[in-house]
């Protein structure tokens, strides 16, 4: 049937126009339907069928607190992995977190504190990622965020350290040529223009998160019974834990924060660095600058001592640039402030004079036994891990 | 006609009813129990020095792990829990007031007549260790657990003594307190009513805690300043600890 057939004829003209408008109408509701934008940035082509990933740690190890809003998958880690070497992070694309975590270091830069792109010092040292998972108590030395999803937004936009801003970053991801795909598989997101910075630090965290003990330190394999211990090893490691009384041994009082398989508690504490007038004056309030208490002054958070023969130098500051300097600041047990934690003041033999207990402190040889067990701490599996190591090289 | 629209109408009703107790929500939760520290009668605060006897004493740290905290009704038994771990001194606290830590729990309505407390971790708890129980468990803490002894620290107390009494802390003291040989359980009394919901306060003061016999005990011994995790002064860890349950007041 033709249209001529239904129409009078001096109506033709005027369907015919109607039909037109018809038609125009409809092609341009089929160019411009608003939820089915196709432009360069849809990802929907790209597969989303996330791998779950599962943390290999070692059997004496704790189970990890994996947050519920962030799962681990094998592609959130491994964007994370990119996201933690690329220095696309950083204002001018030089830096990136390895810039102060290098593997080699234990995740630390070895230097006494970072410097950041614009070449300013900061005023503390890098702390060692290995086995970050575990630190719920607080994260950086002052514990002032609370998980790894935080923390890694704070360094982008710290003028002293990567000086970026996260709109900048993100930007810079959508454009990018690979990051808008790994995003869509690490969270499937539909578009590029769905990154934010909170999707790159959860693949930050996750990344982090398998930054964990491979079980193969001497130490590791003394408890487990599969290596034995040199004479001065097995010294330091009972002074260490405070078990070598029935030996003669004394107290060196270590475990009481450095502690637990991890070798550290992650709690906060005044270990006797310096002697201040009254608690406000230390120069780096620490944990004192978030809680706003005076009894806070001078606190940081322990690190842990697993890999510590590969991360001088060490304390907040980077102050002591071997373990013999750390022990002989320990040996010294403290200066009696207030806050300062009460083992830090009774290493070694108690000695008692007017009926105040002091004490003496580790010999020069004890001194030396206990940094021999820290060597047994050594991890070399961990940080040449190939699944942990900068993916641009 | 008429028995059958009746019995339709009953069989309704009985489901209305069925559903409407199901869709209730089931009271849990509904007991709390609430820990405080306390020295001489008042709550306790860090770095504040306390009289003890003629000298004084400070507190800076004091955690403990509690077992099988249960309610008593004649010789029936509710149990809270298998073990709780109480922070009184936490980091990111406020202040340097002890914290009051709560617990709630889901308990039967009913008069209830006492307590059991198991002041430390009980031995089979106690035989395990950190990595065997899940995140956020109350044994899942590394640092609360001694490898040495393979022991949980029960408790950690610490702080500084005045030795000379002139009101100047100079001395450490500290008790830390483990293994199976120094675990104890007390039971007791308390008239308890549960009525859809209900409360205890349980502290612990620590000037009873140091108290034996009506006496102080004597911290300018340097002795009885410190309990570490040595065998050599177990003594007065049990002794301590056997100590929590004559320091424990109800309310």
């Amino acid at each position: 049937m033709n249209i001529s057939m239904i129409f009078r004829p001096g109506t033709r003209l005027l369907a015919a126009a109607v039909l037109a408008g018809m038609v125009i109408l409809l092609a341009q509701c089929k160019k411009d339907p608003p939820s089915t934008v196709i432009t360069a940035c849809d990802l929907t082509d790209i597969p989303y069928s996330p791998t779950p990933y599962t943390i290999i740690k070692p059997d004496d190890f704790p189970q990890i607190f994996i947050p519920a809003d962030n799962p681990m998958t094998k592609e959130g880690v491994q964007l994370g992995r990119r996201l933690f070497y690329d220095p696309i992070l950083s204002g001018d694309s030089t830096m990136s977190c390895s810039g102060c975590h290098l593997p080699q270091g234990s995740f630390t830069d070895n230097k006494a504190v970072s410097t950041g792109i614009d070449g300013i010092a900061g005023r503390r040292s890098a702390m060692s990622l290995l086995n970050i998972a575990y630190a719920t108590n607080g994260l950086f030395w002052d514990g002032r965020v609370k998980t790894l999803e935080e923390q890694a937004l704070k360094p982008v936009e710290d003028p002293i350290e990567m000086h970026a801003t996260w709109p900048q970053v993100v930007e810079k991801l959508k454009k990018h040529p690979v990051y808008p795909e790994l995003f869509r598989k690490a969270f499937g997101i539909s578009s590029c223009e769905s990154i934010t910075k909170e999707l790159a630090a959860k693949a930050i965290a996750q990344f982090e998160r398998i930054l964990i003990s491979s079980g193969t330190s001497k130490f590791d394999q003394f408890n487990k019974g599969v290596a034995e211990f040199e004479d001065e090893e097995l010294r330091g490691k009972l002074m260490f834990f405070d078990e070598g009384q029935s030996s003669g041994l004394p107290d060196a009082q270590c475990f009481h924060c450095h502690g637990g398989i991890t070798m550290t508690g992650n709690n906060f504490f005044n270990n006797g660095l310096d002697s201040v007038g009254k608690l406000t004056d230390f120069p780096d309030k620490g944990l004192g600058e978030v809680t706003g208490k005076d009894s806070d002054c001078g606190k940081f958070r322990t690190p842990t001592l697993r890999n510590i023969a590969l991360t001088a130098p060490y304390m907040h500051d980077g102050r002591f640039n071997t373990l013999e300097e750390v022990m002989a600041q320990y040996n010294d047990n403290g200066f009696g402030l207030s806050n300062e934690d009460i083992f830090v003041q009774q290493i070694g033999f108690p000695i008692t004079n007017d009926g105040v207990v002091h004490y003496s402190g580790l010999t020069p040889s004890q001194t030396k036994d206990i940094i021999a067990f820290l060597h047994t701490l050594t991890d070399t599996v961990f940080i040449n891990n190939p699944d942990i190591q900068n993916p641009f090289q | 006609m008429i028995l059958r629209t009746l019995a339709l109408l009953l069989l309704s009703f009985t489901f209305m009813t069925a559903c409407k107790d199901n869709d209730e929500p089931v009271n849990r939760d509904n007991f709390t129990v609430t820990f405080k520290v306390l020295y001489d009668g008042q709550p306790l605060e860090k770095y504040v020095n306390y009289p003890y006897g003629d000298k004084y004493i400070m507190f800076d740290k004091f955690n403990t792990y509690l077992s099988d905290l249960t309610l008593l009704k004649g010789a029936e038994e509710v149990k809270l829990s298998d073990i709780e771990w109480v922070d009184f001194t936490p980091d990111f606290a406020p202040d340097d007031k002890a914290v009051a830590v709560s617990y709630k729990y889901t308990v039967p309505d009913g008069d209830y007549t006492g307590v059991k407390i198991g002041y430390g971790v009980r031995p089979d708890l106690n035989a395990k260790k950190p990595a065997d129980f899940p995140v956020g468990h109350p044994l899942y803490l590394e640092n609360e657990y001694w490898s040495g002894w393979k022991s949980y620290i029960f408790t950690k107390i610490q702080g500084e003594f005045d030795v000379d009494g002139d009101n100047s802390t100079d001395t450490n003291i500290f008790y830390h307190c483990g293994s199976d040989a120094v675990y104890n359980t007390a039971t007791m009394d308390r008239d308890i009513r549960v009525s859809g919901n209900g409360s205890l306060e349980i502290e612990f003061d620590l000037k009873k805690l140091f108290t034996f016999n009506g006496q102080l005990l004597d911290l300018t011994v340097p002795a009885n300043q410190v309990t570490s995790h040595d065998a050599s002064n177990i003594a007065l860890g049990q002794k301590i600890m056997s100590n929590f349950k004559n320091a424990t007041l109800l309310q």
